[in-house]
């Protein structure tokens, strides 16, 4: 298998009988390039991606993510308002969240360095120490758990050599347990980097690990 | 209705969305006036789709009128009650329905800015909405001076961190303003002091999609749908065991084993359905005799012993393993409990210790009554629903697969392998 299929992208009537291709599913026709400043002020800062090559010494910020930074400040009422915005924006950067990032964060939006560390520490989803390239969390939660996400987990690790939560010795993957990722229809669901990877079974998990070494030597 | 263009990529562009009658009904509302989009709303009988099914039109007429402070439409896609898989498609194959419905919202209730609250595992599902309002504002549909009405209404996007618990309204709130996620204790309601202290209503996507679609039509037209407490129709989130797993829109009070049987191909393997959780995990377990008469309404699922919820149907056939899942809900409220009251930081992690002993073969009887000691304590004692959407769950497995945790506990038999 070569790519990863879209078994069943689940709408109303047309479960598992369908003809698209994964740009359909995943609308990247529509999205097209998204500029790193983030394009209108309403969505730019929203808009955390979460890429291969991660860069921990990375400034906050500088050009284009000066920008977005900027726009993430103008539109909330209050200062405090911008700061989950701004630590998104600064793990897209740097890979993940350290506690001289959250101060840095923190000295930027003149908020105190305790708060926010408070604040980051709350949020399962701010990587709280280095992750591999590709990050990848698969939903163990009931509805994934009952058609074998357990099974699942367990291929991953077995394929990638590592512990849970730790990173494969090439630095090319973490693998997390996840709770439910709201897609419950298409198990098991896989979140890596970015992208969702449904209807992923244990069969499915070469191919999976096969495409994303590729993407890596393709620079993506 | 809401799921008429999904796995249709046109339909994501305002030009796709227009040609299936999209943006008409802001441009209605707009015309009619707020007080008529309400009453529309109130007279379609319209419930909130994320899971507490209050009556939208009745929650909009509590905002403020004639006040001169801000005020604000939340509208939450952090969809993450476990069996819940709605929202996203919402987002992802029709964003402009969820802009349409934020634009009626607004209106109705009188807010220049709407935020919509996305989770922060949505990168893809984002995108799309966010290409998407782009094209809207550039269109003049979201903005100042609206479809020329002089009405403005901006829209932002604000994407959470990973924190089941702001789904919860209050707790959506804390985190839009850049606070922990933890909710507040109410009153004051969020009508009075929402977002920012400023009068705030919060809807769920799924029903702010379907209003759109009512400000276009009005009232009664929703009415020809559903039953007479639970008017119009749902998305229903079926997973777990059956053929084909996958949001089917009905309209409320179809009966569920017409859904799992005929619509979703029945159970794989021949197997003998065990239990339905019918409202995402948060609900109480119904085993195989409940569901034969239930029907998928408010009314219907609670007269059969569970809640509606977000009607997130969770199949588990006779394989099912009752206490490894259990155990698992539990592991999950325990890890987004927000820790601010006791009866839910230590009841969820103690009951998480105490099913997990059990699963290992090293329970005692006793167990089972601590279990439904500590869910008592958990229930109705704290500021949110979190540790009662546990309590619920525990108490109506250990009383309806009590064979289950006795098998393991006296024999150390596991029930079922999933």
């Amino acid at each position: 298998m070569s790519e990863v299929r879209f078994r069943n992208p689940g709408w109303a009537g047309n479960t598992g009988e369908f003809d698209l291709s994964e740009a359909d599913v995943r609308g990247t026709e529509y999205v097209g390039e998204r500029a790193l400043d983030g394009g209108h002020p309403s969505v730019a800062p929203s808009l955390p991606y979460m890429f291969v090559q991660k860069d921990p010494e990375a400034p906050l910020f500088e050009g284009p993510y000066r920008e977005r930074f900027e726009k993430i400040r103008g539109r909330y009422p209050t200062a405090r308002a911008a700061l989950l915005p701004a630590l998104n924006l600064a793990q897209e950067l740097r890979g993940h969240i350290s506690p001289e990032t959250m101060d840095e964060v923190a000295g930027l939006l003149g908020l105190s360095d305790a708060y926010v560390r408070g604040v980051a520490t709350f949020y399962t989803m701010y990587n709280k120490r280095p992750v591999g390239r590709f990050l990848i969390q698969v939903c163990t939660n009931i509805s994934c758990n009952l058609c074998g996400a357990d099974d699942v987990l367990a291929a991953f690790l077995e394929h990638t050599g590592t512990e849970l939560g730790e990173t494969s010795s090439d630095g090319n993957f973490t693998v997390a347990e996840a709770e439910c990722l709201a897609a419950c229809g298409f198990p098991t669901c896989v979140q890596i980097n970015s992208r969702y990877f449904e209807d992923v079974s244990v069969d499915d998990v070469p191919a999976v690990l096969d495409r994303l070494k590729r993407e890596v030597n393709q620079g993506f | 209705m809401l799921s008429e263009c999904f796995g249709d990529p046109r339909a994501r562009t305002v030009a796709g969305w227009k040609a299936v009658g999209g943006y008409e009904g802001i441009a209605r509302a707009l015309e009619i006036g707020r007080e008529a989009t309400i009453d529309d709303v109130k007279a379609s009988g319209l419930r909130g789709r994320g899971g507490a099914g209050f009556p939208t039109g009745l929650k909009w007429s509590f905002m403020p009128k004639n006040s001169a402070r801000p005020h604000y439409l939340l509208c939450n896609a952090d969809e993450s009650e476990p069996g819940t898989f709605k929202d996203r498609e919402i987002i992802r194959w029709t964003p402009h329905q969820l802009i349409e419905g934020c634009l009626v919202g607004s209106y109705a209730i009188g807010a220049s800015h709407c935020y919509i609250y996305l989770r922060g595992e949505f990168f893809e599902s984002t995108n799309v909405l966010a290409r998407a309002l782009e094209e809207a504002y550039a269109e003049g549909l979201v903005g100042k001076d609206i479809l020329g009405s002089g009405v403005d209404i901006d829209i932002t996007l604000h994407v959470g961190a990973g924190a089941y618990i702001c789904g919860e309204e209050t707790g959506l709130m804390n985190s839009l303003e850049g606070r922990r996620g933890e909710p507040r204790i109410k009153p004051p309601f969020p009508a009075a002091v929402g977002a920012f202290g400023m009068p705030s209503t919060i809807n769920n996507v799924e029903t702010l999609a379907a209003a759109a679609h009512i400000a276009r039509h009005g009232g009664e037209w929703y009415r020809q749908w559903g039953t007479e407490k639970s008017p119009g129709t749902k998305l229903f989130c079926v997973s777990g065991h059956v053929n084909k797993p996958g949001n089917y829109e009905f309209p409320l009070g179809f009966p569920l084993m017409e859904l799992i049987e005929d619509v979703c191909g029945g159970i794989p393997g021949g197997h003998a359905l065990k239990a339905v959780i019918p409202g995402g995990s948060s609900v109480p377990i119904m085993d195989a005799g409940d569901c034969r008469a239930c029907t998928l309404c408010y009314e219907g699922v609670e007269a059969a012993g569970s809640m509606l919820g977000c009607a997130s149907v969770i199949v588990m056939d006779e394989t099912s393993d009752i206490v490894k899942q259990v155990r698992r809900m539990a592991h999950f409220y325990a890890h987004e409990s927000c820790g601010q009251c006791t009866p839910c930081r230590e009841g969820t992690t103690w009951a998480t210790r105490i099913l997990q002993r059990i699963e290992d073969g090293r329970g005692t009887e006793d167990d089972l009554d601590t279990l439904v000691e500590i869910s008592e304590q958990m229930t109705g004692t704290t500021i949110c629903v979190l540790s009662d959407s546990l309590a619920m769950p525990i108490i109506s497995s250990i009383e309806k697969f009590r064979e289950d945790y006795l098998a393991l506990i006296r024999r150390g038999e596991r029930v079922g392998a999933a």
